[in-house]
This record gives C-alpha cells, sequence and structure tokens, in this order.
C-alpha cells in the first residue's frame, strides 16, 4: 500500500459518504447523521503515520469537500480537516496507540470538528441554531456513526496507514 | 497563525457571488462523473426495498388516482378553450413578445449525483451543467413543488441550494415572493428563512389586511421575474399574526416537498430569462 493508493482510498471513501450513505440512512434520522468517513481515515494517518501526511491529507480532502459541495464558504472543511489532523498527529505521534486510545481520540475529533464547523457558520450567520440544539440535533449522532465506522474499518486502516507512512522508530510497529 | 489567516482571506474572498474558475469546474465535473455512478443504483435498491413494504397501500391509492385522473380530465377540456379564448385576447389586446413569453417555462429533467455531508451547506449536485443551459438562480423543483435554487454551475454539473438553507441574516440571502393559490392578486408574502429548529419557513412582510388562513397553499408568485409563477412551496401553519414593528405580519408555512432522497429534479428554465438576483 502507498500513499497513492491511501489516497484512492479516501477518495472512493469520500464519493461513497455522499452517494450511497444517504440511503442507508433511515428516514427519521435524516438531516441528524452526516458521514465524515475520510475524516476518520485523517485521524488514523495521524495516529499510525505521520503528522504532515495527515495535514497534507486533511488539506486534500477538505479542499476536495469544499469545492465540489461549494455554496457559500471555501475552505472551511480545508482548514479544521487539516488543523485536526496536524494537531492529533502532533500530540499522538510518538506514543503508541492502543485501538481504545484510538477510538476515544476519534470520537473527541469528530466532536471538534463539527463543534470547528458549526462555530464558522454561525459567525457568518449562516445558522441561527444554538450551540446546545446543534450537539444533541446531529453532533452526538453523527460521532457515533463515525466511531461505528472507525471500529469496523480500525484492522485494514491501520495496516494500510502504516505500510503506506512509513514511521522511522520501528519500536511502535507491533505492540 | 498564517494557516489562520490565510484561511479567513479565503473565506472572505469565496463570500462574495462569484463564478466558478476553470480547476474548480474541472474537479466538480470529474467527480460528479464519479459520483453519478453510485448514487442512482444505491436509490434502485433502496426504492425497492420501499416498494415492498408499500405494496398493501398501492390498491388504495390506485383508487384515488383514477378520480383525480377524471377530474383531470374534465378541466382539460375547459382548460383548452379557456387557453384559445387567451391567446385570442392576448392578439386583441396587442401584448409584446415578451409578455407572451413570461409563463412559458421549460422544464429540464436531471438526476442528483450526490448530497454533501455538511449539515450547514446541504447542497445537492446534479447532472446537467452550463452545457445544458443551465444558470445560477433558476429554480429547481420536484413533482411535490420548489426544493432548490441553483447556486453554481460547471459545465457538466450544477450545485443546487436548497431552500432549507435559506436564512435572511446570512450574507448571501436569497428570497422567495410568494402568494395563495387561487387568491394570486389579494395575498402576498416573502420567504426568506427556513427555520431549522422545527422545520417551517418564516413567510414575512405579509399585509396588514391579507385574507390568508391556514391551509391555503403557498405558491410563488413570479413578481420577482427570477422564479416562474405557480411553483408550491407549502402551507400555511399559523394565522398571520403581527411582526416586524406591527406594520406587517408573519405566517409559518409547512413545506410540502421531501428533502431527502431525491432521484429526479427538474430545473424550470424561464424562456426570457435574464438573470439578476431574487
Amino acid at each position: 500500500m502507498t500513499i497513492g493508493r491511501l489516497g484512492v482510498v479516501m477518495f472512493l471513501l469520500f464519493v461513497i459518504e455522499s452517494t450511497l450513505v444517504p440511503w442507508f440512512i433511515p428516514t427519521s434520522l435524516a438531516g441528524r447523521l452526516y458521514p465524515h468517513f475520510t475524516l476518520v481515515f485523517v485521524l488514523y494517518a495521524a495516529m499510525y503515520g505521520t503528522r504532515h501526511k495527515a495535514l497534507m491529507l486533511g488539506l486534500l480532502f477538505g479542499l476536495l469537500q469544499d469545492v465540489v459541495f461549494y455554496g457559500s464558504l471555501l475552505g472551511l472543511h480545508t482548514f479544521a480537516m487539516g488543523l485536526i489532523g496536524y494537531v492529533t498527529g502532533l500530540l499522538l505521534e510518538k506514543r503508541k496507540v492502543t485501538m481504545m486510545t484510538a477510538l476515544f481520540t476519534i470520537a473527541v475529533c469528530c466532536m471538534l470538528y463539527e463543534i470547528i464547523i458549526f462555530a464558522v457558520y454561525r459567525v457568518f450567520w449562516f445558522t441561527r441554531e444554538s450551540l446546545a440544539y446543534a450537539v444533541v440535533d446531529h453532533m452526538l449522532l453523527s460521532t457515533f456513526l463515525q466511531l461505528g465506522f472507525a471500529l469496523a474499518v480500525y484492522v485494514p486502516a491501520r495496516r494500510w496507514v502504516q505500510s503506506a507512512i512509513p514511521v522511522r522508530q520501528p519500536e511502535k510497529e507491533e505492540e | 497563525m498564517i494557516g489562520l489567516i490565510l484561511f479567513i482571506a479565503v473565506i472572505g474572498f469565496s463570500l462574495r457571488d462569484r463564478q466558478l474558475s476553470a480547476p474548480e469546474k474541472f474537479v466538480n465535473d470529474s467527480v460528479a462523473y464519479v459520483q453519478q455512478w453510485l448514487y442512482k443504483p444505491a436509490g434502485y435498491i433502496a426504492g425497492f426495498f420501499e416498494d415492498i413494504r408499500n405494496i398493501r397501500s398501492l390498491q388504495e391509492e390506485n383508487e384515488q388516482l383514477r378520480t383525480t385522473a377524471a377530474a383531470y380530465a374534465r378541466d382539460k377540456i375547459k382548460y383548452n378553450v379557456i387557453e384559445k379564448q387567451n391567446a385570442q385576447l392576448e392578439k386583441d389586446l396587442k401584448f409584446t413578445e415578451r409578455q407572451r413569453k413570461l409563463n412559458d417555462y421549460e422544464y429540464l429533467i436531471a438526476q442528483v449525483v450526490s448530497v454533501s455531508s455538511d449539515p450547514y451547506n446541504p447542497t445537492i449536485k446534479i447532472d446537467l451543467g452550463s452545457e445544458n443551459g443551465i444558470k445560477e438562480n433558476m429554480a429547481v423543483v420536484t413533482v411535490d413543488g420548489l426544493i432548490g435554487i441553483i447556486s453554481k454551475v460547471s459545465a457538466f454539473s450544477s450545485n443546487v441550494e436548497p431552500i432549507t438553507s435559506l436564512d435572511e441574516k446570512s450574507p448571501n440571502s436569497k428570497s422567495i415572493s410568494v402568494t395563495v393559490l387561487g387568491r394570486e392578486n389579494e395575498s402576498f408574502g416573502i420567504i426568506a428563512t427556513y427555520d431549522q429548529e422545527n422545520g417551517r419557513f418564516e413567510m414575512s412582510r405579509i399585509p396588514e389586511n391579507d385574507p390568508m388562513i391556514v391551509g391555503d397553499t403557498v405558491i410563488t408568485s413570479g413578481l420577482g421575474r427570477v422564479f416562474p409563477r405557480g411553483l408550491v412551496v407549502g402551507t400555511v401553519e399559523t394565522t398571520p399574526q403581527a411582526g416586524d414593528f406591527g406594520l406587517t405580519k408573519v405566517a409559518s408555512v409547512k413545506p410540502l416537498a421531501d428533502f431527502n432522497r431525491l432521484t429526479e429534479v427538474f430545473v424550470v428554465k424561464m424562456s426570457d430569462y435574464e438573470g439578476g438576483t431574487p
């Protein structure tokens, strides 16, 4: 698995989250569940790869999301994904990350990502929802969706990232 | 820090009402090309299971449709006579070419290729673009009613902003002038805001002596010359109450169209379309 292949996998995920996933969300939950599968992969790249690669992937796929679904703002997802990828990498890159740590980090980061997105739209008055309402309405549910996805792809994602982005310290390979 | 400054600069830049540049169009079209192979089959599979579930209510629906079809057949005869009469009158009164074409709309069928996964920017992508004659600010409808406005156009795909993301206070707000079906000359209102928390439109600027009542069907009035006349938006849910300094009234409107799981939409093309903001 090279970094290019990882990119292709993430592009497929990006396509799937905007085409297939809306059909599998039950109608009663429509408008409350939003998939961000590429973000999960950016976080895996940050935890099991390097922070620079995570930043790069985050910026790339954030930009893709921004350009493809350009409504009124450009660069928001680029910023949010890049920032989260980089900061997660900065904090956890050098540590040994177990599965529980990884899932916990993903949950926190997904929440953070939703909050950044909400905050920017709120600042520019694109929405008038309150933060408390937004958290209950879609942020928590979406985070659980991301968590489920992260758990499902944990094993292959970790293997792919570790073979695509070689890390210098060899003692991190197996735990 | 530099990233933050750059980010704010980019957002400020993109807030303007701008056309897409060539690389953006290229990315848009190529991604839309990939997306269209996935969205529709998924829709068919999901639709198949839904059909199985709905099979029992089919007979009932069939009977209902038969009575409406009979009513339509009756109205059709009436309509033909009136249309002919109308054309004759327009000729007698020497209508200009522009006036005559005012209510001449063309419906372009478009397939939805994907839906954005951003809660505050629920953009829908469709597979028609500027090559098919799509322009910004055209209305997008389903059989149930108005669902959105074309916001960005590439060569072979375009982005639709659903009317559920309308907000009066947002920097690039749009508003729709509406009226009530059956009393087009007496009622007036403007829909510029969708309340996310209770799922209703806010209709404002209703005149003091408006005869609007609960249950009335709200349609576009076509007064802005951007939206065509007569697209269904929703039904009035509360009686108009005083708002905005007490001079005009506000009412809440329940949307009629379903904004989830869209597959086929229609873009309404006006024959003498010249652009402009609504």
